[in-house]
């Protein structure tokens, strides 16, 4: 019966402390954006930020089991987005590992990269559960609005999802980047499982740093 | 702001005392079978299942405001876009010049309404009734890492106490004159100061809080004896495979032509 086994991973213990703190910082994140009323929903910030700092595992389980958790006490129908979650903190992981989080070009590409893993791994879900509505009212309104048109209905759900994914990946991924970058150097160092492709580089031109 | 996080409650029905096995099963078979089976009648069907099993654990009364509360808002947004946008709209059921609604979508709309509280009522079934300790107990004594374990066990006390912590900056940066009401932008603006602190003290802690699970062994590669015992009986086991071959059943009819 020692099927599940075949999950582990290569994940120190650091790493594997750092996940449900991300999964907190998901929480809290939306929590307070509920709080302030805004009209986004800021829930993926620990996944994000967990993929920058410690790679796709810790970004990916943590935004998974976000869902899981999220699913099982406040919203249901949070259980198979999970999916779109765990893909999010690997694009995450990806994009840092690429050594996106280090440079303003590479913030906007992981901006575009969250935003399309968000808008396409979301769509199909959204035709299955809710005949392609994203549940926002705004999306939902433009959603309408196409079909009358007589657009396709996968390409007037995928503007429904993006309409709302596209601000919301943009603050979440500046806020986690903030944190990112804002963080003493030994914290960036202490929770990375591997060795980023530029940093080789940069440690030669800058020897006497830190 | 919820304090404690887990919606399970003691109890003493069956459904409370069965292996959580058995209430994944029950709950994951009844979501797939929602989206599976043809048409409202088998949908509603299921969800009269759902609810008398909810009745059963004498839940209903928690399930129903909860409910109520995620599945109205919902329900509305698909019957009205649906019975307003629908390709397939032909009949009119309440004319309201452009803005009417049409039979064909309104029907579309209820089905995924009706689905969508297939999966809810599923979901909470299993919530309200399993402990989620004994839950992450019983996949890791199925072979889940527990390492795994400790993620979901930790993350579920770590939120609550990242709520309050929430709470007790928001107060400590209103006193410094932080502004969090008012237009738009500078509620967002407020966003930064609110999140920050927390992040970063919390990030700070895990590396005290690894070293201390590393004194205790926690990575070890040693086997792990578990003194809980979750009751499990062959009846149970019965239950939750004739539940998993439905799914297969269901599949195939649909191919061999069920509407």
């Amino acid at each position: 019966m020692g099927w599940l086994n075949a999950f582990k991973l290569r994940l120190n213990t650091l790493g594997i402390v750092l996940i449900p703190v991300c999964i907190a910082i998901d929480w809290v994140g939306h929590a307070i954006a509920t709080s302030l009323k805004l009209p986004l929903f800021l829930d993926s910030i620990g996944t994000i930020l967990g993929g920058i700092l410690a790679g796709p595992w810790v970004g990916g389980l943590a935004g998974f089991i976000t869902n899981l958790i999220s699913s099982g006490t406040v919203d249901p129908i949070a259980a198979p987005y999970s999916i779109v979650s765990l893909l999010l903190g690997f694009a995450a992981g990806i994009a840092a590992y690429l050594g996106w989080a280090r440079s303003p070009r590479g913030w906007i590409y992981l901006w575009i990269l969250c935003f399309l893993v968000a808008s396409i791994g979301s769509t199909p879900f959204n035709i299955a559960l809710y005949s392609g509505q994203s549940g926002l009212p705004l999306g939902d309104a433009i959603y309408a609005g196409l079909v009358k048109a007589h657009w396709p209905t996968w390409i007037a759900a995928y503007i429904d999802e993006a309409a709302g994914d596209l601000p919301d990946k943009l603050v979440t991924a500046a806020v986690a980047l903030l944190i990112y970058n804002g963080l003493p150097r030994r914290y960036r160092a202490l929770f990375r499982l591997y060795t980023p492709a530029e940093d080789t580089t940069e440690a030669d031109r800058q020897p006497a740093r830190a | 702001m919820p304090r404690g996080l887990s919606i399970y409650a003691e109890g003493t029905s069956a459904l409370h005392r069965a292996h959580p096995f058995t209430k994944g099963a029950i709950t994951l078979v009844s979501v797939a079978l929602a989206f599976i089976v043809p048409s409202l009648p088998w949908v509603l069907g299921l969800a009269a299942i759902l609810l008398a099993l909810l009745a059963w654990a004498r839940v209903l009364a928690r399930f129903v405001p909860i409910a109520v509360g995620i599945l109205l808002p919902i329900t509305l947004l698909l019957l009205i876009v649906q019975g307003f946008a629908n390709p397939a709209n032909r009949t009119v059921l309440i004319a309201l010049g452009p803005f009417s609604l049409y039979v064909e979508g309104m029907r579309v709309g209820l089905l995924a309404a009706a689905r969508i509280f297939d999966l809810v009522s599923a979901t909470f079934l299993f919530s309200f009734t399993t402990r989620p300790a004994d839950f992450a107990e019983s996949l890791m004594q199925h072979g889940l890492s527990p390492r795994f374990g400790y993620i979901i066990q930790s993350a579920l006390q770590i939120i609550p106490q990242s709520l309050e912590q929430a709470d007790r900056i928001r107060e400590a940066q209103q006193a410094r004159g932080l502004e969090t009401t008012g237009p738009l932008l500078r509620r967002a603006r407020a966003y930064i100061p609110l999140l920050l602190p927390l992040v970063l003290s919390s990030l700070v802690a895990t590396q005290e809080r690894a070293m201390a699970l590393e004194v205790r062994g926690f990575g070890l590669p040693v086997h792990r004896y578990s003194r809980i015992v979750l009751p499990d009986s062959g009846a149970q086991r019965l239950l939750r495979w004739a539940l998993a071959a439905l799914v297969p059943i269901a599949i195939a009819a649909r191919f061999l032509g069920w509407r």
